[in-house]
């Protein structure tokens, strides 16, 4: 059973009234989700680490913006979000988003073979989420990754919970062909 | 992209659990009377397990904000910040400070001299204000001022003239003395010569001394 002797929305409330150790206790519970959800958008761990600074810093200077503190985790990642995209706006204002390169240790994989072993199925994922388009990986990030519900998620990515769904699906379907024969030779 | 379901709700929904409760136990009813939706469900199961051997990393640098004294504002200025930020306050100590300017105008300004109108023949008439302090006053100060500056000057000036006296008075001793001895001495030699027979009494003066 997990305990926590804080709820976040105590937290927050004490981190709006000015308190640092509240809203750095705050962090230490977040800053791992975050961190992987914008490392899974941008994979790169430089940006990543970046960009989740910048998240936190801006939610600490808006924090008496955010009404309900039961709403916390969509606001933050809203904030994320926006940062993340800000940032592919300001790599590549004129060309494609989604060319980004990933890292290396993520890319080149090839998932022909008899037998997949865990860190090959993790690179196997690695370069079929890397296929999708960042709205897709970014559904799939949020949904399977970080748990939130649909109308969460609608709230994180600023559009209707139908679009939501028509990008999950589709980036699931896409998934499905490439992962489950995958799943399916190496380890069941 | 996978075959139409014949799921009564949409089997990815079911899968999701974003379903309400009858919904999602209608669903489930189904799947255990229909194998191809099973299959589809144990392929979307097979995908998310394999999502999940993609592992959360650790940040590889903790986030933390330091309540920094240095940037931290003062409580003075905090105070300072919270009074210029609130309007009523700053009404309130402008209307104070105002107030109180006007009891320090009104306890510290000296009384209105008399005004005295002359009027000269043919000029327009002319408000003249008299000196709030007079001549005799002025001249009470200067003569204090005078005789405050001097009074050491008249000390040293006594003290240097009874020298003076003091040495003068001792030179005329000495000078009566000096005049008695040749007074004598002159007596005595006249006496001599006088037993001599050479005596010639003196033509003018005494040559007393006084």
């Amino acid at each position: 059973m997990i305990f926590r002797a804080v709820e976040d929305s105590d937290l927050i409330r004490q981190a709006a009234r000015g308190s640092v150790e509240a809203y750095n206790l705050l962090v230490s519970r977040w800053e791992k989700r975050v961190y992987n959800y914008l490392l899974r958008l941008t994979r790169n761990r430089e940006d990543a680490l970046d960009l989740t600074q910048d998240v936190f810093l801006k939610a600490y200077q808006n924090l008496k913006k955010l009404d309900d503190p039961a709403r916390f985790a969509p606001w933050l990642y809203r904030i994320a979000h926006n940062e993340a995209y800000s940032l592919f706006r300001k790599r590549r204002p004129e060309s494609d988003s989604e060319e980004v390169t990933p890292e290396a240790t993520e890319t080149g994989v090839s998932i022909a073979g008899t037998s997949v072993f865990p860190i090959e199925l993790s690179l196997a994922v690695a370069a079929a989420l890397d296929r999708l388009s960042h709205d897709q990986r970014e559904a799939v990030v949020l949904k399977h990754y970080q748990g939130f519900k649909f109308e969460e998620m609608a709230e994180i990515l600023g559009c209707p919970v139908s679009t939501v769904k028509s990008r999950l699906y589709t980036a699931l379907e896409l998934l499905k062909a490439e992962l489950a024969p995958v799943k399916a030779r190496g380890l069941s | 992209m996978s075959a139409p379901s014949c799921s009564p709700f949409d089997l990815k929904d079911y899968f999701y659990r974003e379903l309400a409760d009858p919904q999602q136990l209608q669903v489930e009813t189904h799947i255990k009377v229909c194998p191809a939706c099973r299959e589809e469900l144990d392929r979307l199961g097979q995908t998310e397990h394999a999502l999940f051997a993609l592992r959360d990393e650790e940040i590889p640098q903790r986030i933390g904000f330091v309540s920094d004294p240095v940037f931290e504002p003062s409580p003075w200025r905090r105070a300072l910040a919270s009074f210029w930020n609130s309007g009523p306050r700053l009404g309130f100590a402008s209307a104070a400070m105002l107030s109180a300017a006007l009891v320090v105008f009104a306890l510290v300004r000296p009384a209105p001299a008399p005004v005295v109108r002359v009027a000269a023949a043919g000029a327009p008439p002319a408000v003249v204000t008299a000196p709030a302090v007079s001549e005799a006053a002025i001249q009470a100060r200067i003569d204090a001022a005078v005789a405050k500056a001097v009074a050491p000057m008249e000390v040293r000036h006594e003290a240097e003239m009874r020298q003076v006296k003091a040495d003068l008075e001792g030179a005329r001793q000495r000078l009566i003395l000096a005049a008695e001895e040749y007074d004598y001495n002159h007596k005595k030699e006249a006496s001599a010569m006088i037993s001599a027979g050479l005596y010639a009494p003196p033509q003018h003066g005494t040559g007393e001394i006084r």
